[in-house]
């Protein structure tokens, strides 16, 4: 079996790619309809989209008179870039609120870019769409392949490492990391007002690392989360909520059915450095209520044993070179745990040691399943850029999905995540328009 | 195959042309592009294009109006300096943004260049 990784590798032979892959690579589950190594990329035509660095640019705060001018016009539905349009203007931006003490960044972070330039090339044939986009990491020496571990202090398994906004890892009490991500949100104009406003629809005070955050206790009281039995807020639309500005006003779990069947939603789809690129996987989630995954399994699950609270893998020290991490190779050297790979069932008598470390996920393509595994890709970090192609099967027809057409046009907004961190921490784009085989911003080229 | 602009490159170029025609050799007082860079860090460019009417006038439209006129640069000062509100166009009224420019000679600079639209 010929699958997309081995094919893309076989494409870039040069690349050092940081994975503890090799034989993997043949674990990357179904074969991608087309052979990806044959898409000529170097034909089709790069669209820069420039992301930037919004800090807590909520839909609460962009309503408000904080910002000034403007509120007004947002709360209308107002087009972002009917102002926000000069030819510079994510960069002034971004540098704006990354420059110190801006209202919209409370936590100082030196040395972090204040915008990315990716670029981004898209084909498609009868059976899929291929999105192709590239970007400079803000870490030149690392591709972010890593993510917080399990860690034993002696007795228990404990989470170790944090994502760089999160109080602890800003205080230098545990070290920051965190999984690079490329995300998408594709809206096929169902969902009012993302034609202008993009993602920030779906951003919102009290969410995690935002404004006024939710307390475990509020999302405990709050009857609509704890009917979807959730522990803390997420992406949400306006929708599905009575009042869009006040996550706690979520409306019944049978009004947000029913937007769905409307298809008043937006596909996420996002690509992990950590928890799916190995196995050759892309996220797909939906986001209305909540930030969900589609229905069925992803491409990674949960390394820890809820009855024994231990890990529930551990490595093969044949394949790893140890059965842990330890405090001299952690961030250092991959450990990517992989089902059939190079993991094996943890052994509790295995001798463990205070420092010694496993991951926190433990990845399959196999195991993966249902509409949560429609998405494949593969990314490469070479010279400090990442190049990432995700595949997309076109007419998806699952309740959780947009299905793409030849021929259609699809709004979409783009993030990225490097440098250890999550949530807030990443890199946004105004909203822009992909076309398969139609015209827009971004137009995907019919594969011959 | 379609052919696609990059969407920077059309950009990049008319900043360069724009440049171009700013940086006048020997006019030692109008450093337009610093002008101009004073002017977005102010956010006056999310709501004054060059060309287009946005929330507020084109400054091309303001460079209209003052045309001839002796006390221009006083008056552009003056706007951008006391704030006060402006009529919008669907007759309501906001305050007007003042500019973080302490140095009147700048502030000058900064209207010169407006009316030079
Ligand atoms: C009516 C014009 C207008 C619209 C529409 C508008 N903005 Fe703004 N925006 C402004 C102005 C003016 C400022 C500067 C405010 C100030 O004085 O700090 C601003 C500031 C911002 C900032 C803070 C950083 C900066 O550039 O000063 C962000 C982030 C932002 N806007 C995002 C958005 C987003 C996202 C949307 C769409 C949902 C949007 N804006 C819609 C005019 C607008
Ligand atoms: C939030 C939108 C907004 C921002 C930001 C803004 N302006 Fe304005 N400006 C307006 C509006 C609206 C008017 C009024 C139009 C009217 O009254 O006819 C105006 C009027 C003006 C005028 C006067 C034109 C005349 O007819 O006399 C000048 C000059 C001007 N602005 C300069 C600036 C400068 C310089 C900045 C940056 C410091 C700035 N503006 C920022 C909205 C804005």
């Amino acid at each position: 079996m010929r699958t997309f990784r081995a094919a893309e590798r076989a494409r870039s032979r040069t690349i050092a790619l940081a994975t503890v892959a090799g034989a993997l690579a043949l674990t990357a589950g179904p074969a991608m309809a087309a052979d990806v190594s044959k898409i000529d990329w170097d034909k089709i035509v790069p669209t820069k989209v420039v992301l930037f660095y919004p800090g807590q640019s909520s839909y609460e705060w962009l309503r408000s008179d904080a910002h000034k001018g403007a509120a007004k016009e947002t709360q209308r539905g107002d087009s972002c870039v009917s102002c926000h349009d000069d030819a510079k203007e994510e960069q002034i931006q971004g540098a704006k609120i990354l420059k110190g003490g801006h209202p919209l960044e409370p936590i100082a972070l030196s040395g972090k870019n204040g915008h990315v330039d990716l670029s981004v090339q898209a084909a498609f044939d009868d059976k899929n769409a291929y999105i192709r986009a590239r970007w400079t990491t803000n870490n030149k020496t690392r591709p972010g392949v890593d993510y917080p571990v399990y860690r034993f202090d002696g007795k228990e398994w404990k989470s170790y490492g944090a994502q760089r906004l999160q109080p602890d890892a800003v205080a230098g009490k545990t070290p920051a990391v965190y999984e690079d991500r490329l995300s998408l949100m594709l809206d096929d104009g169902k969902v009012p007002g993302f034609a202008n406003q993009g993602c920030w629809l779906t951003c919102h005070d009290g969410q995690r690392t935002m404004l006024r955050e939710a307390t475990r206790a509020e999302v405990a009281a709050n009857p609509l989360l704890s009917a979807i039995k959730k522990a803390d807020v997420r992406k949400y639309l306006p929708v599905s909520r009575a009042d869009p500005n006040d996550w706690k006003t979520g409306k019944s779990v049978e009004e947000i059915a029913k937007a769905k069947a409307g298809g008043e939603f937006l596909d996420l789809i996002q690509w992990r450095a950590h928890r799916t690129n190995v196995v050759g996987g892309v996220d797909d989630g939906y986001v209305l209520e909540w930030r969900n995954f589609d229905s069925g399994k992803n491409h990674f699950a949960s390394n820890m044993d809820d009855a024994t609270k231990t890990p529930k893998f551990m490595f093969d020290a044949a394949k790893q070179g140890g059965k842990s991490q330890t405090d001299a190779d952690f961030l250092k050297k991959d450990a990517i745990l992989v089902k059939g790979g190079n993991a094996v069932p943890f052994d509790a008598n295995a001798g463990w040691k205070a420092g010694d470390m496993l991951p926190q996920y433990v990845l399959s393509a196999a195991d993966a399943g249902g509409s949560a595994a429609d998405n494949k890709g593969i990314g490469v970090w070479k010279d400090g850029m990442w190049t990432v192609v995700i595949v997309r099967p076109l007419a998806l027809a699952n309740d959780d999905d947009k299905g793409l057409r030849a021929g259609g046009v699809y709004n979409v907004g783009f993030a990225v995540h490097d440098d250890h961190m999550t949530a807030r921490g990443h890199h946004v784009s105004y909203v822009k328009t992909l076309g398969l085989g139609a015209k827009a911003d971004i137009e995907a080229i019919k594969l011959p | 195959m379609p052919h696609q602009a990059p969407l920077g490159y059309v950009a990049m170029l008319a900043a360069f042309v724009g440049l171009g025609l700013f940086v006048l050799p020997g006019s030692a007082q109008t450093d337009a592009p610093e002008v101009e860079a004073l002017f977005k860090e102010n956010d006056c460019h999310k709501c004054h294009h060059p060309t287009r009417s946005k929330k507020g006038p084109a400054l091309q439209k303001i460079a209209e109006k003052y045309k001839g006129k002796a006390d221009a640069g006083d008056k552009v000062v003056e706007q951008m300096s006391k704030g006060g509100k402006v009529k919008l166009d669907d007759g309501t009224e906001d305050d007007h943004k003042i500019i973080d420019v302490k140095d009147p000679k700048i502030r000058l600079e900064i209207a010169k260049w407006i009316l030079s639209h």
